[in-house]
């Protein structure tokens, strides 16, 4: 697999992230570096798909139940603090119009 | 000492660090040192009394900001406290103020700090390590006994070898993780720092056990500082030779050579053992990490919090774009855009799986040693000594493979530690223990032991 300009420029669309094209050319050359590096792990098993593709588990076996009651966490500051935009308790955002897939 | 005296004297060891140009600590005020004081002048003495402790700003606090290390979040205060602040104010801790990072943890130098790069304390042309740089840098520098990183690949335990302190990964879970923000979920542990094995192993005891507010924390009770062993006598310390290849650095291997012979005077068993998979540990660490970062850094969308830039089209997606693709750095960026390709439709099989199976290998290799009757693993921290500031920021994958060593215990949520073993050059070195699933127990008596035995400012090649 080798990483190119337009490889980038797809993956920067699906992460939102903008990425100008003088910039994705220096970004494919480092990712296609971190892919060929990632590779090295088609020595353990060659080309066998893994059988088992379930996520790894580390730390506590199961997730622990606890009473279903609220527990509010206390806040010393709203949101109007942190936010960029508010407008009457809500989060202010430009219009959605291009919130259709590209 | 009364706290008073504590935040007067960490206030001035401070201000000497900013004036050094040590560019470690991002904030940290005199007020607020005093404020604290006299707070915990008027409470009951707890086991962290006497001790300022620096966090990494990334573990947030209400009274300072939080960034990350990330223009994204500039200006960003936090509306609640990490469990772990609330637990080193409880013990007595007193909080030195928050330190320098690769942006959102992303890194192995402290180079990718949005605020300028963080120098080594004692050569300032070299890097301190990362990510967690800036803590171990000002533990270094003597200005605070302890401080708090967070661990992800080894970004505690790489920068104390390069600093010449003491750095604790517990195992996963074993520590709250409420107030840390996230990177890689499956991977993160925060993690302290000490001047000695006695101070970073004090500071855990205070911060580990279950907190309700962090369902991955372990149902364990708090870690207790052990007691210091006189000898070691019955004790199996596996060597894995993959740890050990040709081209190790020689002073590196001095060094660790130095330790062994310790270890063995104070009447530990060294045996050879193998961990055959150790050199896909990277590899596999550079899917599996970057997956979770691009999941977990998609809320910075510049709607909720920190900064926004309005893009062009003047829409949302423009909002989200501009925000994110000018807020990060740039390898926050790549991080974020391996993670979306691993993870993407057709890749996901041949990269994503296929680093978890190659994760389930590692664990494997590290449950196969424990269970043959070894009970801790000695391998050098690094493969040299802390690098030129520069020498390996163009290349990405020349600065992933500067955690080598440190990634495999991450990857199997094992306990690690690194503590100084001696110098090459003026450089410290560091020695890395790792132990079973939750015996953080063994491992810090066993380097407190070492510790004792072992003069770490001395030159390995004198």
């Amino acid at each position: 697999m080798t990483i190119d300009r337009g490889t980038v420029q797809h993956m920067a669309r699906l992460a939102e992230l903008a990425v100008t094209d003088a910039d994705a050319d220096a970004l494919a050359d480092q990712l296609d570096r971190i892919v060929r590096l990632v590779e090295q792990l088609t020595e353990v098993d060659g080309d066998a798909p893994s059988t088992d593709s379930a996520g790894v588990v580390v730390g506590p076996s199961r997730t622990p139940l606890r009473e279903d009651v609220v527990a509010p966490i206390a806040m010393a500051h709203g949101p109007a603090e942190f936010a960029p935009a508010m407008q009457d308790g809500l989060f202010l955002v430009p219009r959605l119009g291009g919130m259709t897939d590209s | 000492m009364s706290a008073a005296a504590l935040a007067a004297e960490t206030a001035t060891r401070l201000a000497a660090a900013d004036a050094r140009g040590l560019n470690a600590v991002l904030a940290w005020s005199e007020p607020l040192l005093k404020q604290q004081a006299a707070l915990l002048d008027a409470a009951p003495a707890g086991p962290l009394s006497g001790m300022a402790v620096a966090l990494k700003d990334n573990i947030v606090t209400t009274d300072q900001p939080t960034t990350c290390g990330s223009r994204l979040l500039e200006g960003y205060v936090s509306p609640f406290e990490a469990t772990v602040v609330s637990r080193l104010r409880a013990a007595g801790g007193l909080v030195a103020g928050k330190t320098n990072l690769d942006e959102f943890a992303m890194g192995s130098s402290t180079e990718h700090s949005a605020y300028g790069r963080v120098l080594h304390p004692h050569h300032p042309e070299l890097v301190p390590g990362g990510s967690s740089g800036g803590s171990a840098a000002i533990v270094a520098a003597g200005a605070v006994r302890a401080a708090l990183g967070s661990e992800t690949g080894g970004s505690v335990r790489q920068p104390a070898a390069f600093c010449g302190v003491v750095g604790i990964k517990p195992t996963y879970g074993r520590v709250s993780r409420f107030g840390l923000v996230a990177f890689g979920s499956s991977l993160d542990c925060i993690s302290p720092f000490g001047a000695t094995v006695a101070d970073a192993a004090a500071l855990l005891a205070a911060i580990s056990g279950p907190d309700p507010r962090d369902a991955t924390t372990l149902d364990l009770e708090p870690i207790r500082v052990p007691l210091p062993r006189a000898d070691l006598r019955g004790m199996v310390i596996g060597v894995p030779q993959e740890y050990f290849p040709a081209d190790l650095h020689s002073g590196v291997r001095a060094a660790c050579d130095r330790a062994m012979s310790r270890l063995r005077d104070l009447g530990a068993e060294l045996r050879e053992v193998s961990l055959p998979h150790t050199r896909y540990a990277v590899p596999a660490y550079y899917v599996v990490n970057p997956a979770e970062a691009a999941a977990n850094l998609a809320r910075f969308d510049g709607v909720r919090y920190g900064q926004r830039r309005i893009g062009p089209e003047g829409d949302i997606r423009a909002l989200y774009r501009a925000t994110r693709g000018q807020g990060f750095g740039r390898e926050v960026q790549r991080r974020i855009l391996v993670g979306t390709f691993v993870l993407s439709a057709g890749y996901a099989e041949q990269y994503y799986h296929r680093a978890q199976a190659v994760r389930r290998r590692i664990i494997a290799d590290f449950d196969a040693v424990f269970a043959s009757g070894v009970d801790l693993l000695f391998t050098p921290t690094t493969p040299t000594p802390a690098f030129r500031a520069g020498e390996k920021t163009a290349d990405p994958v020349t600065m992933y493979l500067a955690d080598v060593f440190v990634c495999p215990a991450s990857l199997a949520g094992i306990p690690a530690m690194s503590l100084p073993i001696g110098r090459d050059d003026g450089l410290p070195l560091g020695g890395q223990l790792m132990a079973r699933s939750t015996d953080e127990s063994t491992m810090i008596s066993v380097a407190a032991a070492l510790e004792s035995v072992i003069d770490a400012t001395a030159e390995v090649r004198a």
